[in-house]
């Protein structure tokens, strides 16, 4: 009997050194691990919206990172999911550390009139973020935040002014179309080629240009288009068709009516 | 002379308890204190922390010293056992059943915080059950101890 009460005596101090020490350095570990979220980069096209976030994790503990799941949920503002991106690592070994970026892509397959709203309107996208990982392979840690992030639209408030016309010769005038809008994106300058088209009352095609932009993050673009057109075509109203070429995105046609 | 005679055997008896349990009580207070030291800062985060340890620690060196006062009787263990006992309802208690949840504000936004401590709530568990284990074993041998010197 002596024996067993011994044996438990010695069990019990046991376990318990074993938990006060895994306790202690858990939480020495835990407060030397570093993480951070770099500058995000943004790519629109007609398809999707990519948002890149590097992470990077500096685990200087004395224990593993299992299992790091980041899930990264954006709603819109009306609280509809846009898309749900995971990043997986299996693992981040003790004094390891790990670069790696997490993807949010959107996709815009349900219409252009979505990209057509982000491109021009300021909105807010809803973020919902989780962080998973087991911690020394037995403690599964979570942590999770929801955030309002403003999305500011490259081209907003997208307006053309009164098109007037330049006489050029007897069968050709120059239309001059102004164009502004403001550049309120965070991530990226609109830099790239814009075309335009005019066309007539009758939709028929009259005259196009090309014109460059280099438009830097919240700053505006007020600027003229001129376009050589045929006289006898010109009906004093139509439409003016704008496609955007740009390192950033694609998009067009945008239709603004004149006259 | 008689009076004396009295006194020394009450000394040698009780001088030697008080001293142990006073020992005791200073070395289980201070993990207690030095916890609460490292959770001072985050106070607000556990507002419950503070009142649960209190009444806990409390209640654990009552039980701790009453065995200390009882040593060589059945009721040694039998605190012993309800000091397993408080250790592990406390333990379930504040680890929240092993998933510990909390909220904090950082920059205006709320971060949730899960850490799932079921392993080591599982082991805290364990150590109770081998303590009052311990314990009930012992005071098997104790009675049966007894019950042979008697026959004796």
């Amino acid at each position: 009997m002596r024996y067993a009460v011994r044996a438990l005596g010695w069990a019990t101090k046991i376990l318990w050194i074993l938990i006060i020490v895994f306790s202690v350095t858990s939480v020495y570990s835990a407060m030397n691990v570093r993480m951070s979220l770099g500058q995000p980069q943004a790519f629109v096209s007609s398809e999707f919206i990519l948002i890149s976030v590097p992470l990077f994790v500096n685990n200087a503990g004395l224990y593993d990172l299992s299992e790091i799941n980041m899930t990264v949920a954006v709603m819109d503002y009306q609280q509809s999911v846009l898309s749900t991106s995971t990043t997986f690592v299996p693992l981040i070994p003790r004094g390891g550390n790990l670069e790696t970026t997490h993807n949010v892509s959107m996709s815009l397959e349900d219409g252009t009139s979505k990209l057509l709203d982000y491109l021009f309107n300021d909105s807010v996208f809803i973020l919902d973020m989780s962080l998973k990982l087991n911690f020394a392979h037995s403690v599964p840690f979570r942590v999770s935040t929801n955030m309002s992030v403003p999305w500011g639209a490259p081209l907003y408030n997208f307006s053309i002014g009164q098109v007037s016309y330049n006489f050029l010769n007897l069968t050709h005038q120059e239309a001059i179309i102004p164009v502004s809008f403001e550049n309120h994106s965070p991530y990226f300058s609109v830099d790239g080629v814009m075309r335009v088209e005019i066309f007539n009352d009758n939709g028929e095609l009259f005259g196009f240009s090309m014109s460059d932009l280099n438009v830097p993050s919240h700053s505006s673009y007020i600027g003229q288009t001129e376009i050589a057109v045929d006289v006898s075509r010109v009906t004093g109203g139509g439409e003016v068709h704008f496609y955007f070429e740009t390192s950033a995105f694609s998009a067009g046609p945008v239709v603004i009516p004149y006259g | 002379m008689v009076e004396k005679k009295q006194t020394k055997p009450f000394a040698r008896k009780f001088v030697p308890k008080i001293i142990k349990a006073a020992l005791l009580l200073i070395i289980t207070y201070l993990p207690f204190y030095f916890l609460s030291v490292f959770i001072e800062p985050y106070q607000s985060f556990f507002p419950w922390y503070a009142p649960t340890t209190d009444l806990f620690a409390a209640v654990f060196m009552i039980f701790l010293v009453a065995g200390v006062f009882t040593s060589g009787t059945i009721y040694q263990y039998v605190f012993g056992v309800a000091r397993a006992l408080v250790t592990m309802i406390f333990s379930i208690y504040v680890l929240n059943g092993g998933i510990v949840d909390l909220v904090v504000p950082i920059e205006g936004a709320s971060v949730n915080i899960m850490v799932d401590l079921t392993v080591i709530l599982a082991m805290i568990v364990l150590i109770c059950l081998l303590g009052i284990g311990k314990n009930v074993v012992q005071a098997i041998d104790f009675v049966s101890t007894k019950g042979e010197d008697k026959e004796l």
